[in-house]
C-alpha cells in the first residue's frame, strides 16, 4: 500500500499475510532525484528459512539499497519490531514508517513515536497508507536521511549473559573479511542460520568450536537451545519497547468487530456464513452480469445495419464484421459483464480480511488433500484468475505444498472459465446447472488433490496464519485494483480477439478451417458429441479461455448459442472447457514457479483429463436423458 | 500443570514451556516449522491466551504477543503449556 502510494504503481494490496510474493519496482521524482523504490515480500523474520526472507535479506546485504523502509503495523508493534530488531542488527540503513495508526487507535493504541524514535535511534514517521497520510512526509525524511548520511541504528542489547558472549564471539570474528557486519554474524552463528554457518565455517573452521562452547553455555544457563534463547529474547527487546512506547486505552470499536470475527469463524455459524456468502456472490455475479449482457448485446447488435448499408454486403464487411467487430462485440457482452462483479467482490473480501478466516474454517479440509488452511487463499483467489493465485501459492511453506497448491489452482474456473459457465450454461440452461459446474469441480478438485497428495512423497503441514483484523473495505483501493485488472483484460484479450478473428475469418475463407476442425473431429465429435467447429474455438480458448465462447460466437454468427447447440453439447462444451489446459498465461506462471517439466505434466494430466471426464459426461447424460427436450 | 496448547479452553491462558519436535521429524523442515513458531514469537515463557478451538479436529486461534494467530491442530499439540488459573 505505501509502495503503491510512493510509485503511483498498482501492486496487489490484499489482507491477508503473504500476499505480496514478488519483488515490484517503481521509480519516483521527487525534489530533483530520481529514486527507485522497491517492494520486497511481507515477511515476519531474516531467517534463511523460507524463500521470501532469503531473498529480502540477500538484497538488502548485496544489493545494499540506500534506505530501507520498514513499514511497522502499529496495531501488533510487539510482533513488528521483532523484525524490526533484526534490520537494525543487520545495520540496514533505516526509517521507519508506523503504519495503520487509523487501526491502532481504533484499537485503543496511542504510540510515543517520537520516543521510539529515541530508543531505536532510527527516525518514525506515523502513516495511514490508505489516506496517503504521512506518505510525504516519509518521503521528505527518507530523502533526507539520506542527504545527511543515514544514522546507524542504536545497538539494542540482548540479556547480559547472552550479550557478553555475543561480544566474545564478535571478537573472535572481527579478523575475518566479513561482506556482513560482525555482530550481525555473531548472532546468526548462535541462531544456527545454515547459509552464515557454512559460509563463515568455509572461511574459518576453527570458528565451529568456538560457536558450540558459546552456544553450549548459553544453552546450560538458560535451559533452552541458544536459538530459542536468542529469539526469545529478542522478543524480550520488542515487547519492553513496545510496552514502553504504547499507551493502550479502552478499545473504541473493537466490540463490533470481535463479534464479526467471532461468528465468522464459530464451528457452525462460521461455515453456514461461508456457504451463504458464496452462494450469494455466485448468484450476485450470475444476475448482474445476465442483466448486463442483454443490455449490451441489444444496444450493440443494433449496429449491424448500420454497418451493412456502409460497407455493402461481400467479403470485406465479412472479415471486418465478422472477423472483427463480432468478436469485439462478444467479448463485451459475454465477458465483461462477469468480470466486472467478480472482481470486485473478491477484492472486497481480500481487502476485508474475510479470505483469512475462510482459510481458518477450511484447514480441516485441506488437510485431507496434503495442505493446510492458507492454500485456500491462492484457492479463492484462482476463481479470478489463476496467474496470481499460482504466484500466490508461495505463501505455502515447502516446495511439495506449493507444487500441490499449485496444481489445484489451474483446475479452478477462473474468471474467463466462469465467463462461459455463466454465460453459456447459466443463461440457456439456468443457474442450478452452473452451479452443478462449480460442484463437479470442486469434486474433481478434491480427488485429484487426494491422489497427488497420496503420489508425492514429503512430510505433513501445518497451518501457521497470522489473523489480520477485519476492517471495512476500503472502496477507493478495491475499484482501483478492479480497473487495472480491467485494463489489463481489456488490453491482452481486444488484439488477441481481432487477431484470431481475422486469422480465423481468412483460414475460412480458404477452407483450412474444416480441415482443422475434421483433424480434431475424432476427440470432438466422435467422443465428446460436439459440433465440429468446436475443435477451433479450443486451439483459440489456450490463449484466453473466454476467447472459446466468444469465437464460437463468432465462428457462428450469432450469440444465441441454443440455435446452435443442443443442451447437452453446451453442458459438456463447458465443463471441457473449464479443465482443460489453463490458458497460456497461467502456464508461463506455472512454468516460472515449478519448471518446464512439471508444468507440461500438469497440462497433458489436465487435457486428458478434461477430455475423459467429458466424454464420459456426454454418455452419462445421454444415457440417462438428462437436460433432453430442455 | 502442564498440558498441550490445545487442552487450554476457551479464554484460558498458559505459559508455554516448551515446544515438543516430533520424534518422526527431524529434517531441515521439521527445523523450519519450529524456527518458524519462534519467529512468530512463541518462545518459552510467552503467554498465550486460547480464543477458539475450532471443531473436527480443525486448528486453533490463539492471542501472543498482542496479535492473533491461528495455529493447525497438530502443530497446537505440541506446544506445552503451563496453565494459568
Ligand atoms: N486502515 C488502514 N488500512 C491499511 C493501511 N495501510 C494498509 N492498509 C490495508 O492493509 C492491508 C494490507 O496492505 P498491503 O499493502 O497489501 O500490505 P503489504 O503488502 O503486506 O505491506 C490492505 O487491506 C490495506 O487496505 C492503513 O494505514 N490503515
Ligand atoms: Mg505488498
Amino acid at each position: 500500500m505505501i509502495f503503491n502510494q510512493l510509485t503511483g504503481l498498482h501492486q496487489h494490496i490484499g489482507n491477508w499475510p503473504g500476499k505480496t510474493v514478488e519483488r515490484a519496482e517503481g521509480t519516483l521524482h521527487f525534489k530533483g532525484y530520481t529514486i527507485d523504490i522497491v517492494d520486497l515480500p511481507g515477511i515476519y523474520s531474516l531467517s534463511a528459512f523460507s524463500l521470501e526472507e532469503l531473498i529480502s535479506r540477500e538484497y538488502i546485504i548485496f544489493e545494499k539499497p540506500d534506505l530501507v523502509i520498514n513499514v511497522v503495523d502499529a496495531s501488533a508493534l510487539e510482533r513488528n519490531l521483532f523484525f524490526t530488531l533484526q534490520l537494525m542488527e543487520l545495520e540496514a540503513p533505516l526509517i521507519i514508517a508506523l503504519n495503520q495508526i487509523d487501526m491502532a487507535e481504533k484499537k485503543g493504541i496511542k504510540i510515543d513515536y517520537k520516543r521510539l524514535e529515541e530508543i531505536l535511534g532510527v527516525p518514525v514517521i506515523p502513516t495511514v497508507a490508505i489516506r496517503g497520510k504521512g506518505v510525504y512526509e516519509l518521503l521528505n525524511r527518507a530523502v533526507e536521511a539520506i542527504e545527511r548520511g543515514v544514522p546507524k541504528p542504536a545497538t539494542i542489547k540482548y540479556g547480559e549473559e547472552v550479550e557478553e558472549r555475543i561480544k566474545r564471539l564478535s571478537e573472535a570474528l572481527k579478523d575475518l573479511q566479513l561482506k556482513y557486519p560482525t555482530r550481525w554474524v555473531a548472532i546468526k552463528l548462535l541462531e544456527g542460520d545454515e547459509q552464515i554457518e557454512r559460509e563463515i565455517y568455509r572461511l574459518n573452521p576453527g570458528t565451529k568450536d568456538l560457536v558450540k562452547e558459546i552456544a553450549a553455555e548459553i544453552e546450560s544457563i538458560h535451559g533452552h537451545p541458544c536459538p530459542t534463547v536468542i529469539t526469545s529474547e529478542r522478543y524480550e527487546m520488542a515487547g519492553r519497547i513496545a510496552r514502553e512506547v504504547q499507551r493502550i486505552l479502552p478499545a473504541i470499536k473493537a466490540p463490533l468487530i470481535e463479534r464479526v470475527h467471532n461468528i465468522t469463524t464459530h464451528g457452525v455459524a462460521g461455515y453456514i456464513i461461508m456457504a451463504l456468502v458464496v452462494l450469494g456472490i455466485f448468484h450476485a455475479i450470475f444476475s448482474f452480469g445476465g442483466f448486463l449482457s442483454e443490455m449490451l448485446s441489444e444496444f450493440l447488435y443494433g449496429y449491424e445495419s448500420l454497418f451493412e448499408s456502409t460497407l455493402g454486403v461481400g467479403p470485406l464487411k465479412d472479415i471486418i464484421w465478422g472477423g472483427v467487430i463480432e468478436g469485439m462485440i462478444a467479448n463485451i457482452t459475454i465477458a465483461l459483464p462477469y468480470i466486472i462483479p467478480f472482481y470486485l467482490i473478491l477484492y472486497t473480501l481480500e481487502d476485508s480480511g474475510y479470505l483469512a478466516r475462510i482459510a481458518f474454517l477450511m484447514d480441516v479440509v485441506m488437510h485431507k488433500i496434503g495442505l493446510h488452511g492458507k492454500a485456500f487463499i491462492p484457492i479463492m483467489l484462482g476463481y479470478g484468475c489463476n496467474v496470481p493465485a499460482c504466484l500466490g501459492c508461495r505463501i505455502m511453506e515447502t516446495e511439495r505444498e506449493r507444487l500441490l497448491a499449485g496444481f489445484i489452482t489451474t483446475l479452478i474456473p477462473c474468471a474467463a472459465r466462469t465467463v462461459i459457465i455463466l454465460g453459456l450454461v447459466g443463461t440457456f440452461l439456468g443457474i442450478q446447472w452452473a452451479l452443478a459446474l462449480y460442484v463437479i469441480d470442486l469434486v474433481i478438485v478434491f480427488i485429484l488433490g487426494r491422489i497427488a497428495f497420496k503420489t508425492l512423497p514429503g512430510e505433513p503441514t501445518a497451518l501457521i496464519m497470522e489473523m489480520p483484523d477485519y476492517r471495512l473495505p476500503h472502496m477507493k483501493t478495491i475499484i482501483k485494483q478492479t480497473w487495472f485488472r480491467l485494463e489489463e483484460f481489456l488490453k491482452i484479450s481486444f488484439p488477441l480477439i481481432i487477431a484470431s478473428g481475422i486469422i480465423i475469418k481468412l483460414t475460412e475463407i480458404f477452407g483450412l478451417l474444416s480441415v482443422l476442425s475434421q483433424a480434431l473431429s475424432p476427440v470432438t465429435v466422435g467422443w465428446l458429441g460436439l459440433p465440429e467447429i468446436v475443435g477451433i474455438t479450443l486451439i483459440f480458448g489456450v490463449l484466453r479461455k473466454e476467447l472459446t465462447l466468444v469465437i464460437l460466437a463468432t465462428l457462428l454468427g450469432t450469440t444465441d448459442f441454443r440455435s446452435v447447440l443442443t443442451p447437452v453439447q453446451m453442458f459438456v462444451f463447458a465443463l471441457v472447457v473449464m479443465l482443460y489446459v489453463p490458458c497460456v498465461a497461467t502456464v508461463a506462471a506455472c512454468i516460472k514457479e515449478f519448471g518446464f517439466r512439471r508444468s507440461l505434466i500438469i497440462v497433458l494430466i489436465e487435457i486428458a483429463l478434461a477430455i475423459f471426464i467429458g466424454g464420459i459426461t456426454y454418455r452419462l447424460m445421454t444415457i440417462f436423458s438428462i437436460l433432453e427436450g430442455w | 500443570m502442564e498440558v498441550p496448547l490445545t487442552a487450554l479452553r476457551e479464554g484460558e491462558t498458559g505459559v508455554i514451556t516448551s515446544i515438543k519436535v516430533g520424534s518422526g521429524c527431524a529434517g531441515r523442515f521439521c527445523r523450519g516449522i519450529y524456527k518458524r513458531l519462534e519467529d512468530m514469537g512463541l518462545t518459552p515463557g510467552t503467554k498465550v491466551t486460547m480464543l477458539k478451538s475450532a471443531p473436527f479436529h480443525g486448528p486453533v486461534e490463539i492471542y501472543v504477543r498482542g496479535y492473533r494467530l491461528a495455529l493447525g491442530r497438530g502443530m497446537a499439540e505440541r506446544i506445552i503449556v503451563e496453565v494459568q488459573r
